[in-house]
């Protein structure tokens, strides 16, 4: 028989008939480290998932269509979103009119003019609300009131940050420190015109850098403020929602290439911050994962050699049969890559079948988001291969080591 | 012309002051188809010769002839081959491989030779020569420490050795047990002409072999043939 093969035969044998119990204890050991490999990165990978989603679902859809350098807006706006619509994939357009504002609350009560009182600037995005929701989810984000209606002239949404109250994270002396739907706050855009607004709506997207710091009036009324005459066909971004199953470079490409007049750029361009953050998480996920996988192979390592002591005097009976040392050492580890199997099936099955159908059904609720798990193919092959090298080390190391003892010492303790 | 030829064989362990002479220029010869034991009390150096003689202890000095091939002068690996094919070995204690039933501790030495596909009948066979026909598909556990030590004799046997060495393997047996064993060695040795060196401190073991090699202090102190004598 050759050493493979016998050295195969007294992993089976050993396995077989050994204790049972630490044979589970080990599939165990390797289930969870195997299950905690992969969870960690999986929420971390969630997390980040839940970043960028946001950030697509409340800020840029999934391509940005911006002024030239040289320019402040996009001219002939609607002519632009009747072009892009013709592109197959394309699934929503919204142009914005954007400007910023002073807003104030209770501005009537202030003793002083000139006081800051509840007040503070912010961008106001002028929007047409039917078209807005086929690009962004702001609509679904509602916490308080309703969303903009199409007609809407003196009404506005609110982000919670801007609202400022329990809700919000900011602190309450850069917010409006409680506004309520139904509120009046006045408007000081850059132009110096003033307006009054009904609180409509107040929305919390929990988007970290941007969306809740935003306020949304009717693209008409945004027009109105600016200039009807020169404004009512332009806009300062062009959103555009895609298929899922559309490539998005490609799509802009093809954009390009039609002619369609101002920058394209998809989503992930304006990362800014959040893609360091982003970048953050993954370097923290590669390490928490390193981490795992050395605490995992120090786990195994103690629970195999734990089983290879309590084997020292089999191993020192085999070497006095005559057993080679590489049939006793293969023989491990093939014990080890079997633990290792067994345990990234088991492990599998826990976080298929256990660990992600939970988290499916009670995502995390952080204060960025619903957070759940998002398991990358990367993911579950490092899992993979590290448990079975982290096997083979812990299965290899103590074979070794007794292997190196006298047969004399192995059989009996004593040199 | 000796099947072993021991020449001035010395065993210290530990260094210095402390380090202790277990044999001190042992010299044997032993002849094949004889069946020797070594005797002595404890501490008289027999059992550190045996386990030299068998392979699983290294000298400090000397020179190990086993059928005419010194043995410490070869590696780690044919170390254990000649182990595998030329040395059969009985532990004093059972030194059976639980996870393993009693036939396949017996031929796993064959298995891993690999001389011919016939493994598993020889240790039919040869568990058959021990008495132990009726426990092939036991495990050790599931025996008695007297099935347990001839199985273990049946395992040493089973590759055919040129020298059988068993280190008091009787010691850990009741009385009835313990003669099966050693009527088992002198039939193995009369019928077999298996060559057989015993250690053993039991006086009335010296009945079942031709030659008596007394250690003492890590010396050969004194040589005999009892069946001679009693004759």
């Amino acid at each position: 028989m050759g050493n493979l093969k016998l050295a195969l035969f007294l992993a089976y044998k050993s396995m077989v008939k050994g204790n049972r119990w630490a044979l589970a204890l080990i599939i165990l050991v390797m289930s969870l480290s195997f299950a905690n490999l992969v969870l960690t990165p999986s929420i971390l990978s969630g997390l980040t998932n839940t970043l960028d989603q946001q950030q697509v679902d409340t800020l840029f859809a999934n391509i940005i269509i911006d002024p030239e350098p040289d320019e402040y807006y996009l001219e002939n706006a609607s002519q632009n979103e009747s072009k892009i619509a013709q592109f197959s994939g394309v699934v929503g357009i919204s142009s914005h009119l954007d400007s910023t504002a002073h807003i104030e609350y209770q501005w009537r009560e202030k003793e002083v003019p000139s006081d800051k009182g509840k007040s503070g600037t912010w961008s106001v995005v002028g929007i047409d609300p039917d078209r807005e929701v086929s690009v962004t989810t702001i609509h679904e984000h509602i916490i308080e009131g309703s969303y903009l209606s199409p007609n809407d002239r003196d009404e506005i949404v609110l982000g919670v940050e801007i609202t400022g109250g329990g809700r919000a994270q900011t602190s309450p002396f850069l917010t409006l420190d409680g506004v309520r739907v139904g509120d009046k706050v006045r408007l000081t855009y850059p132009n110096g015109l003033q307006r009054e607004y009904r609180v409509k709506g107040i929305f919390q997207a929990r988007e970290m850098t941007r969306a809740d710091r935003l306020a949304f009036v009717t693209r008409n009324e945004m027009a109105s403020v600016l200039g009807q005459s020169v404004f009512h066909d332009r806009a300062s971004q062009i959103l555009v929602s895609i298929d899922p199953s559309v490539d998005e470079n490609r799509l802009i490409k093809e954009l390009e290439t039609a002619g369609i007049n101002g920058e394209i750029r998809s989503w992930r361009e304006y990362g800014g911050a959040m893609s360091g953050i982003v970048s953050s998480f993954d370097v923290i996920a590669s390490l928490i994962s390193s981490i795992g996988l050395v605490v995992a192979a120090i786990v195994m390592f103690i629970v195999i050699y734990i089983n290879v002591l309590n084997r020292k005097r089999q191993i020192g009976i085999l070497r006095a049969i005559g057993i080679k040392r590489d049939v006793i050492i293969y023989s491990y580890i093939f014990q080890a890559l079997l633990y290792a199997s067994l345990g990234i099936i088991f492990g599998g099955l826990i976080f298929g079948y256990g660990i992600k159908p939970y988290f499916e059904l009670n995502p995390i609720d952080l204060p960025i988001g619903m957070v759940s798990l998002t398991i990358q193919p990367e993911t579950i092959q490092s899992a993979v291969l590290g448990l079975i090298l982290a096997a083979v080390f812990a299965g290899f190391v103590p074979v070794i080591s007794i292997i190196r003892q006298s047969i004399i010492k192995a059989i009996w303790g004593n040199a | 012309m000796s099947i072993v030829k021991v020449k001035d064989l010395y065993k210290i362990y530990g260094h210095g002051p402390a380090a202790t002479q277990a044999l001190r220029g042992v010299d044997i010869d032993v002849v094949p188809g004889e069946f020797v034991a070594i005797m002595g009390r404890s501490g008289s150096g027999k059992s550190t010769l045996l386990h030299i003689l068998g392979l699983l202890d290294t000298p400090t000095s000397g020179e190990v002839l086993i059928d005419n091939k010194d043995v410490f002068k070869m590696t780690e690996r044919e170390r254990a081959r000649f182990r595998l094919e030329t040395l059969g070995y009985v532990f004093q204690e059972y030194s059976l491989l639980g996870e393993m039933t009693i036939l396949e501790n017996v031929y796993l030495p064959a298995l891993c030779l690999d001389r011919d596909n016939n493994y598993r009948k020889r240790a039919e066979a040869m568990l058959d020569t021990v008495g132990l026909s009726e426990r092939l598909k036991h495990y050790p556990n599931e025996v008695s420490g007297g099935e347990q030590q001839r199985a273990a004799i049946a395992r040493s046997l089973i590759n055919r050795p040129a020298i059988l060495f068993a280190d008091e393997p009787t010691a850990s047996l009741d009385i009835t047990s313990a003669r099966n064993v050693l009527e088992l060695f002198g039939k193995l040795n009369r019928e077999l002409g298996q060559t057989i060196v015993m250690v053993t401190h039991e006086p009335e073991d010296e009945k079942y072999v031709d030659r008596v090699i007394q250690l003492k202090d890590g010396l050969v102190s004194k040589e005999s043939q009892p069946s001679v004598a009693t004759t």
